[in-house]
């Protein structure tokens, strides 16, 4: 669905890229994370990707357009929702919707539909003046939608959700992959990227350091520890031990026969910690 | 279709916004101004103070021959006040100047100084010639101290037969002589219909880059070119309206409105792609600001021109405001021969055309700005 080879970018067109020889591929119906801190080129690539940044040196095919040759048609079939809240705040969320809806050449979803998708019913005609921060944020992302895109640009779809809201676009996205949509999330939020993505890739100072499934990064950074809780008697005592040392499993299997278990988890390590180890970086 | 939905949008995003309505205002305030504060014929009237230094005998003769041009042949005895002392005058009230007599020169001068004045004091020397002595302000223009200086050394009935045989007549014809306020319209019009046309586009356009939306309209199927046609088609409408606000109950239906229309709908094109230019060279309106004035004050150099036709250098006739007030004052004196208003249409059309491409260039590389 996506395919980037040697992909620069330089804002000043000399040689200060702010991505420099980024290269990987996004497959159809794959939730792809773009994750790195402020600065590190995420809405740099997302922005040549969705040609809001014209295609300076490299290759990039998106939802099977040469971006070397940008063709409008390619926006009936790319949904992107930005970071940054962009509506008319002059206009009802109901005349938002329905004005971006006249501007594809597809049939586009209903503007009712998806402002109740978002839980925004009964503010469809409010102006958006008036809606706070994430009701901004959430006709935004619907307004990505409108068109049924193949191709999900989303760049940090939850920021700024109160979790119950931010759980229910998790779903949203959730439903969608399950469709067959293809996602292309952008964030620093690697608990989102650890729940949605098939794949992440780990990009610092505008390179790509690392790409792979956040259940691989896991097996191969993660430190392989239990942690348990268990009452001996009247006494509650932790421990923590290796899945890996002969040693360290006996006793586990001890502890299991021996005592009434209160709590027992794997120690994965996080993504944030993997991205941390992984880069010599942190997310902030 | 997506173009009519785009105009359709900018047209309520204008209605709802304040810019739409500071253009209609200022289109009534225009009217009203030319309504009621600029009449038909404009009539200057001067100011001037006489001390007349004459033997009682030949003072009298100024006097009467003066009272004879009285509006209402009386003198009024009036204070003048100046400097914070009052000084007497004699009052003599003409169709186009007021004159007052004052006691002595150094009074005529010191009103001369403190009102910004013309003030002249007569005598007569010994061997019974008279003198004239003017206060002028330093502004005067060398020719006028050159016909004060004449006018006193040649014969007055000489000078009074040759006016009276000079005969006026209009070496153009094939229009209408306008009166002082229709003058006034072509650059008051230019003014209110395009040069503001051309802030008003700027300031919507930076709207739009505040709220992000350019971003938004760019990642649809719909092209930039009609992000910016939508915007252009409301600044015409807007244009179109506050120009016939102005027009119509001025001119009534003497000029030809389909060939006003032409001109100024053309001329606020081209406006209103320069101020989309402009826009897409700057973040916010702050910075657009001192490039935005720079070219207003230029454009209404042009109606400077107009008004003072004796300073007209031919730099001022490339401003493009120039053609457009110049084909506007031919529809509105209802000339015969249109073909200046229409060569100026189709010349802001062109060049608004050009412009145009270049800014759609300049705007799909600036999407992220």
């Amino acid at each position: 669905m996506i395919k980037v080879e040697g992909l620069y970018h330089s804002y000043s067109n000399d040689d200060r890229y702010a991505v420099k020889n980024i290269s990987f591929e996004v497959e159809k119906g794959e939730i792809f994370g773009f994750l790195g801190p402020s600065g590190a080129g995420k809405s740099t690539t997302q922005g040549v990707l969705t040609g809001l940044l014209g295609l300076q040196k490299g290759n990039a095919v998106v939802a099977g357009y040469d971006l070397r040759h940008p063709r409008r048609e390619m926006f009936n079939h790319i949904g992107v929702s930005f970071e940054q809240s962009n509506l008319y705040s002059k206009l009802t969320a109901r005349e938002n919707l329905a004005f971006y809806s006249k501007l594809f050449d597809v049939p586009t979803l209903d503007p009712m539909d998806l402002i109740r998708m978002v839980g925004l019913e009964g503010k469809e005609n409010m102006r958006i003046g008036e809606y706070s921060k994430g009701m901004k944020h959430r006709l935004t992302f619907a307004r990505s939608m409108l068109n049924n895109p193949g191709l999900w640009f989303l760049d940090e779809p939850t920021t700024g959700l109160d979790p119950a809201i931010a759980s229910t676009i998790k779903a949203l996205i959730k439903k969608r992959n399950d469709q067959g949509v293809t996602v292309f999330l952008t964030t620093h939020n690697m608990f989102i990227a650890d729940e949605l993505c098939n794949r992440v890739a780990f990009i610092v100072d505008g390179e790509i350091r690392l790409i792979d499934s956040p259940k691989n990064l896991k097996l191969r950074y993660g430190r392989k520890m239990v942690d348990v809780e268990y009452k001996k008697g009247d006494v509650v005592l932790k421990d923590t031990l290796s899945t890996i040392q002969c040693e360290d499993r006996a006793r586990l299997t001890q502890i299991i026969d021996e005592n009434e278990i209160l709590t027992m988890h794997t120690k994965e390590a996080t993504l944030e910690e993997i991205f941390i180890k992984a880069t010599g970086r942190g997310l902030a | 279709m997506k173009l009519l939905s785009s105009f359709k949008k900018e047209l309520i995003l204008a209605t709802r916004s304040f810019y739409f309505y500071i253009e209609i205002a200022f289109a009534l305030i225009l009217l009203s101004v030319l309504l009621f504060a600029v009449p038909e014929h404009i009539q200057m009237k001067e100011t001037r103070y006489l001390y007349l230094d004459l033997p009682r005998q030949a003072e009298d003769s100024i006097i009467d021959s003066l009272l004879g041009e009285d509006t209402d042949g009386k003198i009024e005895k009036v204070f003048l006040e100046a400097g914070g002392q009052e000084y007497a005058a004699e009052l003599v009230e003409k169709e186009a100047e007021t004159i007052y007599l004052l006691e002595s020169e150094d009074i005529v001068r010191t009103l001369a100084d403190t009102q910004a004045k013309v003030g002249a004091t007569v005598w007569l020397d010994a061997n019974k010639e008279l003198h004239y002595k003017y206060y002028l302000q330093g502004y005067e223009s060398k020719r006028l101290k050159n016909l004060i200086s004449v006018l006193h050394n040649i014969n007055e009935d000489k000078l009074e037969q040759s006016f009276d045989l000079q005969k006026v007549r209009l070496a153009a014809t094939g229009y209408s002589p306008l009166n002082d306020r229709e003058n006034a319209v072509a650059p008051l019009l230019a003014f209110n219909s395009c040069l503001m046309g051309m802030f008003v586009m700027a300031a919507y356009v930076f709207l739009d880059k505040r709220e992000g939306v350019i971003k938004a309209y760019a990642v649809t199927a719909s092209s930039v070119a009609q992000y910016l046609m939508s915007k252009i088609f409301v600044v015409l409408l807007t244009a179109a309206a506050s120009s016939l606000i102005v027009l119509m109950p001025i001119m009534g239906f003497r000029i030809s409105y389909a060939l006003i229309l032409l001109l100024l709908l053309t001329a606020s094109f081209f406006s209103s792609v320069a101020g989309l230019m402009i826009a897409s060279f700057y973040r916010d309106i702050a910075r657009a600001f001192g490039t935005i004035f720079f070219i207003l004050i230029l454009m209404m150099v042009p109606a400077i021109s107009y008004f003072l036709p004796s300073w007209n250098p031919e730099w001022v006739q490339l401003i493009p405001s120039s053609p457009l007030i110049q084909g506007l004052k031919d529809i509105i004196s209802a000339k015969e021969d249109m073909t200046y208003a229409l060569l100026a249409s189709a010349g802001f059309f062109a060049a608004g055309a050009l412009l145009f491409l270049a800014t759609d260039r300049r705007f799909k590389k600036t999407l992220n700005l």
